[in-house]
């Protein structure tokens, strides 16, 4: 479960800051995954990013009982400059992995399917298969929330099937909090949404209320 | 596997998985990494004799110590401070990708780095002393183990002048520019390459100020027997120095953290 209380985001920015996130009261249950929508710059990877303990909020507070992921996403995570073995070895020894590391390193390669290119700088990598590298790492770990940042965005179709088979075959164990704009992945994977929208965030326990909540203010801007 | 595990774990499983990014970034990265390694401390110190010897050809002599070896150990003494103080800078650009695991902190690639470049320096120098002990180039420290704590506390105030600037640099970049702009007078201010001695008496006071002289001279006194360092050389007001900075350093790092990591 992560609660959160009373969330207030911003940042400072050359013209004043206003908030991106404010008074957010949320509570999401144990072993409910999550889809995010809202339009660009609702905060969406911002309060992603607070979830995951990688920025702090300017007031309130989030307390969880799980262990979360880190963002999975296009951007950082992974650093250029090493090969993808190099990566995932990396990540496996921060988390103290030890021993299992090598059993770390072949799950990864072999979900990651990228072949020779597991060897190679991850700045060579397109950005199809950073995500498939990226979504592996965080597979080889047993987290209870998983956070996901686009991580399937520009994976192909094959790896989109290939990803949520995986988080089918977790249900039950594990849950994806996720930030897509792909509603076809958000209703595959998620079955109740957050909808961000003018700073507030509002609960539907179901993904499709969120969506056509979402699509109507849309529209209505539109009219 | 991910169990809870205590907040000296998670650091020392951090440091330990750094180390190995660092050192293979390090020696491996680019062809000849390694070749490079050992000949830019054998350019530098050639250069740097012959500089000498140009402008100031007659006056090689120094009271109770051989002019090259003089030169080596105050040479490689400033590197392993200037060093320390320049490389975390980069460190924390370079590892921003690595930030979003919430156990990797910015501390952590600057203390990794200032580890590795302490132990890259003091193996080249051994290796110096090794070569130049085998050439009779008199590079044998008279007491090994004085000369060892004068390293450790260079190594020291290295650090610590790297901690405070890598996290000042992460908030006002313009800091390190400024830093590499002042690190050539930093070399002539030090004594590394022209003695204090012919430095004028009242002038000598405030060139003591800089806690670098007092590291370079213990460290020659501990190398030549016979060697007299400038007067009121002194290792405490050094730690001083190392010991505050460290504290400053490690405040700022504690303070700013969110602000380095940021982006």
């Amino acid at each position: 479960m992560i609660r959160i209380e009373n969330l207030y985001k911003r940042y400072h920015k050359h013209h004043g800051s206003n908030w991106v996130l404010k008074d957010i009261n949320i509570e999401i249950p144990t072993n409910v995954s999550v889809g995010l929508v809202g339009r660009n710059g609702a905060g969406k990877s911002t309060l992603l990013r607070l979830i995951g303990g990688m920025d702090s909020p300017d007031k309130g507070r989030i307390d969880s009982d799980s262990r979360i992921s880190w963002p999975i996403g296009l951007s950082g995570g992974l650093q250029g400059s090493m090969t993808g073995r190099q990566n995932v070895r990396f990540v496996a020894r921060i988390h103290g992995s030890g021993a299992a590391a090598d059993e770390i390193v072949s799950r990864v390669e072999d979900f990651a399917e990228i072949g020779a290119a597991f060897d190679e700088p991850v700045r060579t990598y397109s950005s199809g298969m950073r995500s498939r590298l990226n979504f592996g790492l965080s597979l080889a770990f047993d987290f209870d929330v998983y956070l996901s940042d686009e991580a399937t965005a520009v994976g192909d179709r094959l790896f989109r099937a290939k990803a949520t088979q995986a988080f089918r075959d977790r249900i039950g164990k594990a849950s994806i909090i996720m930030v897509s704009h792909s509603e076809g992945i958000l209703k595959d994977l998620c079955q109740a949404g957050i909808w961000l929208h003018q700073g507030q965030a509002i609960w539907f326990d179901d993904i499709n209320d969120a969506i056509d909540a979402y699509h109507q203010i849309g529209s209505n801007k539109k009219g | 596997m991910l169990s809870t595990r205590t907040p000296w774990q998670v650091t020392r499983s951090v440091w330990y998985a750094m180390f190995v990014r660092e050192a293979l970034a390090r020696t491996m990265a680019d062809r000849m990494a390694w070749f490079w390694m050992l000949f830019e401390p054998i350019a530098m110190v050639v250069m740097m004799i012959v500089i000498r010897t140009v402008i100031m050809g007659r006056i090689r002599h120094i009271d109770g110590a051989e002019f090259i070896p003089w030169m080596v150990t105050g040479l490689f003494g400033f590197y392993l401070v200037r060093e320390n103080m320049m490389r975390p800078i980069g460190a924390i650009e370079a590892n921003k990708g690595l930030f979003a695991y919430r156990q990797v902190k910015p501390v952590d690639p600057v203390l990794v780095r200032c580890y590795l470049e302490g132990l890259l320096k003091s193996f080249i120098f051994v290796l110096f002393i090794m070569v130049g002990a085998l050439l009779e180039f008199g590079l044998l420290p008279a007491q090994p183990l004085a000369a060892l704590w004068a390293w450790m506390s260079l190594w020291c105030l290295g650090l610590g002048t790297g901690l405070i600037f890598s996290a000042l640099a992460g908030l006002v970049p313009e800091i390190g520019k400024i830093l590499r702009i002042i690190s050539m007078p930093l070399l002539i201010i030090s004594g590394v390459i022209f003695p204090l001695n012919f430095v004028p008496h009242d002038l000598l006071g405030y060139v003591m100020w800089n806690p670098i002289v007092h590291g370079l001279e213990t460290l020659r006194s501990a190398f030549f027997p016979l060697y007299r360092p400038v007067t009121g050389t002194s290792l405490l007001y050094l730690w001083y120095w190392a010991l505050v900075m460290m504290a400053l350093g490690l405040m700022l790092h504690l303070r700013f953290e969110l602000r380095l990591k940021r982006q």
